[in-house]
């Protein structure tokens, strides 16, 4: 479901599913929780293959925040149009670095 | 076009079911990519809430039924859960930008222009109807 790498103080998420909706989102809050432990607090998610996301995905990425704790901080990269839709109607573009590219996402964290 | 119907058992994977069929209907009507989104959010948040909440681990069916009429695609939920609120419905909802869930509503109110809830002989029937820029394909 996610793969993770890590690219010097960055933490680069992968999340490979199709949806991430209310099958999906459970699964991927627990193997988030496991990889994140001792992780840098950057991280790149990469959302290119989600084609959907549902309020219960978002509330996953949402809990990724809570994790990380005030040092922590997001880049969102592949936001395909229904994922981005989803951010954005809930204002939570405003929260995550949403941007175009691995490139862009990576400029965000160390900026 | 005529109406479309599809009714399954109620539970999370038949949502994403409910979903394509949604989907194949709006291809046929040759609706806007930004309208399907749209649709398909609401229609999804508002499945999870039936099944989450109205029918909470009981066995059940949804049934989904579109039409297209006046400009305006309409998309019926109906189930035979828990009747909802209807006062969930009333009013705007802010989002919150650090909760982990409760924005399902909130987004069913952001996609859709009209939402209707209402019982028929102990059936929950919610109606979720967006109007279109320009019309569908007939």
């Amino acid at each position: 479901m996610t793969a993770t790498g890590h690219q010097d103080d960055i933490t680069v998420i992968d999340v490979d599913v199709d949806r991430l909706d209310a099958v999906a989102a459970p699964g991927l809050k627990t193997r988030l929780q496991a990889q994140m432990e001792g992780s840098p607090r950057k991280i790149l998610l990469n959302l290119d293959r989600v084609a959907f996301m549902d309020s219960t995905g978002l509330g996953v990425l949402v809990s990724l925040i809570k994790m990380l704790g005030k040092d922590g901080a997001i880049a969102v990269t592949g936001a395909q149009p229904a994922v981005r839709r989803l951010f954005e109607l809930t204002r939570l573009d405003t929260v995550f670095r949403m941007t175009d590219g691995m490139e862009e996402a990576e400029a965000a964290l160390r900026g | 076009m005529a109406d479309t119907f599809f009714s399954c058992a109620a539970g999370l994977e038949e949502v994403q079911t409910l979903a394509a069929h949604l989907r194949d209907r709006c291809a046929a009507l040759k609706l806007a990519d930004d309208a399907v989104i749209d649709l398909e959010l609401a229609m999804v948040e508002a499945a999870n809430n039936i099944v989450l909440h109205g029918y909470a681990g009981h066995e059940g069916t949804l049934s989904m039924a579109v039409r297209c009429a006046d400009n305006t695609i309409t998309v019926e939920l109906r189930d035979h859960g828990v009747p909802m609120p209807a006062e969930m419905l009333w009013g705007d909802r802010p989002f919150s930008l650090d909760a982990e869930s409760g924005r399902g509503i909130a987004i069913m109110q952001s996609c859709v222009d009209d939402i209707v809830y209402r019982q028929e002989g102990g059936i929950n029937v919610l109606t979720l109807a967006k109007r279109l820029r320009s019309a569908p394909a007939t």
